[in-house]
């Protein structure tokens, strides 16, 4: 049995198109540790375990249709972060938003070296946190890329109202990032 | 966009960040297999299908005259030919006594006659020997049918003569045979009531269709949602049908059917809605439809039927909805979905009036630019129809 840094990327998506079990073992084993964190983002620890295994089942159903443009990647991370909404809007979790208005609105800018001072995992963990609603609406508009009107149509909710949880999300995640980095001096 | 200072700080953390994820492989591994069982499966039902249709038409194209073992009946016209019996059922064995003499033969029976298969309605003129003896040789004459006796109600001290085959008024035998026909022709038209399990082959996989056939915009006019657009296919759920059907006999053997069929088909694709996609976006179409089907019976015990059927069915989409996120929107879906299905069937009579039966049988649907769907995908289906059966 070959260790999957031996077989060249190209390998494993042909051999998984062809419902080759062991390139489909290999793939996994390869990107399970980068698409985790992505679930984590948009789920929190808990549900992030159920859609890895979800969205591995799409990828291998879908990978014939992946032809080669842009990072293999970059396709996969689209595929859970949909896999990830799928599973918001099943639980009906962005409807819940009861818990948006307790959030303060922004206060501040974070100073410059702050964030530098948290780990990556502790970034995770603080975004993995938010209430579903903001949490959503800060990895569409921030790391998605994804304009408000956008975040509204995937969310089903106002442009407006996507404006206001996004800046919710950041006094929140500033707000704990503070704590954090206060807690480290 | 102007992104936010800290939001890209954030994001340049958060990109590319790594962590150790729980072993789910064995519940993907489980996950694949179950998927795998379902392809092989269809993939089987489509194969079993197929090879049903093949045999229906072959059966419905090919089938020769029927014999049967029986004696041919005879399609005398006074005056014109020899009525012909198949050589096979030529009564050459001398160590068997007519049938009238076996009868005659039992003491004391109420029985005044023996039902033998018997052409149709040989009008037989006297003669010393008994009619089933030599029924080639009989010449049948206009005069003879022209004085058709006409029998008597036995009396109750009668009942115990016996009548010869000489004696039986010449339309007898037709007599029985209409009668027969007419006690099963009130019996053997039926009333189904039915429901279609269609499997499918496709489970998606196509991407991106840039100008679908079979959008929705091209077959709907609706201005509401005429930005819908099919951007690529998930899955599409096994259509579901149920309808009430009623067949007539033509012949013995020969039913045409007819009535009104319900089909409820989902989809669920990713959709671009005014340049926003949407993913996983259902599709649901309500069709009902007037199938028209013929059935050839090569098999009918009273408990048990096999056949062979062709049917045809136009079908109209009377509603469409579409929905994601929290949208739901409808659209009208103009024309008819022709198809056409062929396969065989076996039906079982628990009791006299009332049985089961089930289709496979191969359905094609023709592309009539209706919305997009499992027939549009993947127009060649294997069809399973289970229902019940009234005869009425």
């Amino acid at each position: 049995m070959r260790e999957t840094s031996t077989y060249t990327e190209a390998e494993l998506i042909s051999g998984c198109v062809h419902g080759d079990r062991e390139a489909q073992r290999l793939l996994y084993e390869r990107y399970a540790s980068v698409m985790y964190p992505v679930c984590v983002r948009y789920l929190g620890r808990e549900d992030a375990k159920d859609v890895l295994q979800e969205g591995f089942l799409t990828v291998f159903d879908k990978i014939g249709t992946y032809k080669g443009e842009g990072s293999f990647e970059g396709w996969m991370r689209k595929l859970f972060v949909n896999a990830s909404l799928m599973h918001l809007r099943k639980t009906d979790v962005l409807r819940r938003t009861e818990d948006i208005d307790e959030v303060p609105e922004a206060g501040g800018v974070l100073e410059h070296g702050v964030l530098e001072q948290i780990s990556s995992r502790e970034i995770l963990d603080l975004v993995a946190g938010l209430p579903a609603g903001l949490r959503s609406v800060f990895n569409l508009f921030v790391m998605e890329g994804y304009s408000h009107a956008e975040v509204g149509a995937l969310l089903g909710i106002t442009e407006q109202s996507s404006r206001s949880q996004l800046s919710r999300a950041r006094s929140l995640l500033q707000e704990k990032i503070k704590k954090i980095y206060n807690g480290k001096r | 966009m102007v992104r936010d200072d800290f939001d890209q700080r954030l994001r340049d953390r958060l990109e590319g960040v790594t962590e150790p994820a729980p072993d789910v492989w064995e519940g993907i591994s489980q996950g694949l297999e179950r998927r795998r069982r379902r392809v092989v499966f269809r993939r089987f039902a489509v194969a079993a299908a197929a090879a049903a249709a093949v045999l229906a038409l072959a059966l419905l194209v090919f089938r020769g005259p029927r014999t049967g073992g029986q004696v041919v009946a005879p399609v005398q016209i006074a005056g014109t030919e020899k009525p012909v019996v198949a050589p096979a059922e030529t009564p050459d064995i001398p160590d068997i006594a007519p049938i009238e003499e076996q009868i005659a033969a039992l003491p004391h029976q109420a029985v005044a006659v023996a039902r033998v298969h018997k052409p149709a309605a040989p009008v037989v003129p006297a003669t010393d020997e008994p009619a089933a003896a030599e029924p080639v040789a009989v010449e049948p004459t206009v005069e003879a049918k022209a004085e058709t006796p006409v029998v008597a109600e036995p009396k109750a001290d009668e009942a115990r003569h016996l009548l010869s085959e000489d004696e039986l008024p010449a339309d007898y035998w037709t007599r029985e045979e209409a009668s027969e026909k007419s006690h099963s022709r009130t019996h053997t038209s039926q009333i189904s009531i039915l429901s279609n399990l269609t499997t499918t082959a496709t489970d998606g996989n196509l991407l991106y269709i840039p100008s679908p056939m079979h959008a929705s915009s091209q077959s709907g006019k609706s201005q509401a949602v005429s930005d819908i657009e099919p951007y690529s296919t998930n899955k599409f759920y096994a259509p579901l049908t149920f309808g009430l059907q009623v067949a007539f006999p033509l012949t013995d053997r020969l039913f045409i059917a007819t009535g009104v069929n319900y089909s409820y088909l989902v989809s669920q694709y990713d959709i671009l809605y005014k340049k926003v996609m949407y993913e996983g976006a259902y599709n649901q179409l309500h069709y009902v439809g007037v199938p028209l089907s013929l059935s050839y019976h090569f098999v009918q015990t009273p408990h048990l039927g096999v056949y062979a059927a062709v049917t045809g069915a136009a079908e109209k989409c009377v509603a469409q909805r579409y929905v994601f996120g929290s949208n739901v929107l409808s659209e009208k879906v103009t024309g008819l979905q022709w198809s056409a299905k062929a396969g065989i069937g076996i039906e079982y009579w628990f009791i006299p009036h009332m049985g089961i039966y089930f289709d496979p049988s191969l359905i094609y649907f023709f592309d009539n630019k209706q919305p997009l769907s499992i027939r549009t995908q993947q127009p060649l289906q294997a069809n399973f129809e289970v229902g019940l059966r009234f005869k009425i």
